[in-house]
């Protein structure tokens, strides 16, 4: 039986451009960030900044939502790969609708989140036990790696559908990985003691409401906030989605030499 | 034979990448069930612009065309399902050959068992045995070439378009997969096929198309393309015996007046042989003969040097057409300029 277009360019996508040693870095460094960084960082950190548990409780929610990253990477990566390697124009040359192309960026960027959202939990298991994760809990979690996750994908492909140089690509999507998660609370806190020009760039940051929602899901605190923070993750997702598209509709399909 | 059918057929198709400036224009060509048509041109001459249009890579801005039944501005996937496409460029998956061979097929829907079968084939015919595990990368020019004419025959299709798909491969290999398209073609399977080796356009196509500066100059069997441009042919006529100095000045004073230009005029080792280039050279023979009948003269031997592909290309083109030369180059750079400052649609 023949599966649907866009999942057998999921498969392709995933067979095609998803060696061991990046699948394994793309996940080690996260997993790593926990086990090094919150070890050494719950020693010399009080609780009262991190909301009264140890840092690794406060790191494990943020290297969660830091997966909508990894995904969005992972799929912008892909889409790079496919232009520079005239792939894109290959695959539509065949069978495919561009809505298809990018929708199985998409799916595949979501899949690698959340399969990156459960390594990032078992991996904080040791440290945190098992989070006291509620059903609405648990949604609040996926749907926050699935929104953040699309507005990176979209922001990443946005980008790749006008650069022609690999380095150019490149720089820009680790400076924006680099400048995302510092500029976030994905590894401390905004409090009162954060100067005002940094905590308006904090919020100007979806990982930040990302990071916020999912570790209030894990402690069970879901509130009118996350509410909030996953309104505004939907629009950023839905507007960078959008021009996404409208990047990938007018591109040129040509080869990037 | 190619069949009456026709699988495609356009009317005046163009494609500009900018107002009124065309890469390709007034394209009025038909293409047989089991047809091999040749594209020819220059760089730059559309050849690419016309493969990129007729698989729906590229939207024509004038004109139509229809493929397979479909129309090409709306045949959309129903109409690329039953296409083959080898892009002028590398388009590689990052896994190793024989990989990329099953994992194109599945993308395209082919049975598992089928894949398998037939990537073993292609793997053989297209001589990937000592590449099959590696990857991309660390293949030959030539093997990623071969690797991607024979990935893209691992599905099914009507009509096969390669772009360039020889550049790199030596002669065996060439040969090799000539044949092999050729034979698809007798099975029916439609091949339209650019290339610069003009001897690889005369062995495989039924009919070429010659496109310059975005517009088709000519349509017509290599052969017919050789009568019609083929330009000025070398004839050698050999008599039994030596001509007398006033028959021969007569001969050459014949053969100038009818638009020849004698190549050996008397050297005493030949004095029994004469030869001349001339654009219609086929028509003077039966005048020789005539002539040298006339004269009591024998004609032992005449040979007129074959017109090649080559030179009815050059005849067709211009070889030293300055000003053609110039606008090629200057519309490939507009293209290019376009195409980065994403102009190309």
């Amino acid at each position: 039986m023949k599966l649907p277009p866009v999942l057998r360019l999921v498969v392709r996508n995933f067979a095609s451009n998803l060696d061991p040693l990046t699948v394994t870095i793309r996940f080690g460094q996260p997993a790593v960030t926990i086990i090094v960084l919150g070890t050494m960082f719950s020693t010399i950190i009080s609780s009262n900044v991190t909301g009264g548990g140890s840092y690794t409780a406060f790191l494990v929610p943020g290297m969660v939502a830091f997966q909508m990253i990894t995904g969005g990477v992972v799929s912008g990566n892909l889409f790079w790969l496919d232009r520079r390697w005239s792939m894109v124009e290959q695959v539509f040359s065949g069978p495919f609708l561009r809505a298809e192309y990018l929708g199985s960026l998409v799916l595949t960027s979501l899949l690698f989140s959340l399969v990156g959202v459960g390594i990032m939990m078992l991996v904080g298991l040791p440290f945190i036990g098992i989070p006291s994760l509620s059903v609405v809990g648990t949604g609040a979690v996926l749907l926050t790696v699935a929104l953040g996750s699309v507005f990176f994908a979209g922001l990443l492909i946005a980008i790749g559908t006008r650069l022609r140089s690999a380095n150019a690509y490149f720089s820009i999507q680790s400076f924006l990985q680099l400048f995302v998660i510092f500029l976030s609370t994905v590894y401390y806190p905004v409090t009162a003691k954060t100067p005002r020009a940094l905590a308006v760039v904090f919020y100007g940051n979806p990982l930040t409401y990302a990071a916020n929602t999912i570790r209030d899901a894990f402690s069970g605190a879901l509130g009118g906030s996350d509410l909030v923070g996953l309104g505004i993750l939907a629009i950023l997702a839905t507007v960078t989605f959008t021009v996404a598209v409208e990047a990938f509709r007018t591109m040129d399909l040509g080869p990037i030499q | 034979m190619p069949s009456e059918e026709l699988v495609l057929e356009t009317r005046d198709l163009g494609y500009a990448y900018a107002p009124e400036k065309f890469a390709i224009r007034h394209l009025s060509v038909g293409l047989h069930r089991g047809e091999v048509l040749g594209l020819l041109g220059r760089n730059g001459a559309g050849k690419t612009t016309t493969v990129r249009l007729l698989t729906t890579l590229l939207p024509p801005t004038e004109g139509s065309a229809t493929v397979l039944g479909y129309d090409l501005r709306t045949g959309g996937r129903a109409l690329r399902s039953r296409l083959g496409v080898v892009l002028q460029s590398e388009s590689l998956d990052f896994v190793s050959v024989e990989r990329n061979l099953t994992l194109y097929a599945f993308l395209w829907g082919v049975p598992r068992e089928t894949a398998k079968a037939r990537s073993e084939e292609m793997i053989e015919l297209f001589e990937l045995e000592a590449a099959r595990p590696r990857k991309p990368w660390a293949l030959s020019g030539g093997e990623r070439r071969r690797f991607q004419v024979a990935r893209e025959l691992m599905h099914d299709m009507d009509i096969l378009f390669l772009d360039e798909p020889t550049v790199g491969l030596d002669a065996i290999a060439r040969r090799r997969i000539l044949r092999y398209l050729r034979g698809r073609a007798l099975g029916g399977l439609s091949i339209i096929f650019t290339t610069h080796i003009l001897h690889e356009a005369d062995l495989l196509c039924d009919r070429i198309a010659v496109l310059h500066l975005g517009q088709l100059i000519a349509l017509d069997t290599a052969e017919g393309l050789k009568q019609r441009f083929g330009g000025a042919r070398e004839v050698a006529i050999g008599f039994e015996s030596p001509l007398a100095p006033t028959v021969r000045a007569e001969l050459t004073a014949e053969l100038t007046g009818r638009g020849a230009m004698i190549l050996e005029t008397d050297p005493p080792s030949s004095a029994d042989r004469i030869a001349f280039r001339a654009p219609d050279a086929e028509e003077l023979l039966p005048w020789i003969s005539h002539w040298a009948h006339s004269r009591s003269l024998t004609v032992e031997r005449m040979s007129v040097e074959e017109a090649t592909l080559e030179s009815a290309f050059l005849g067709m083109i211009g070889e030293s057409d300055a000003a053609a030369s110039a606008a090629n180059a200057e519309r490939d750079e507009e293209i290019v300029a376009a195409a980065r400052s994403g102009g190309l649609r």
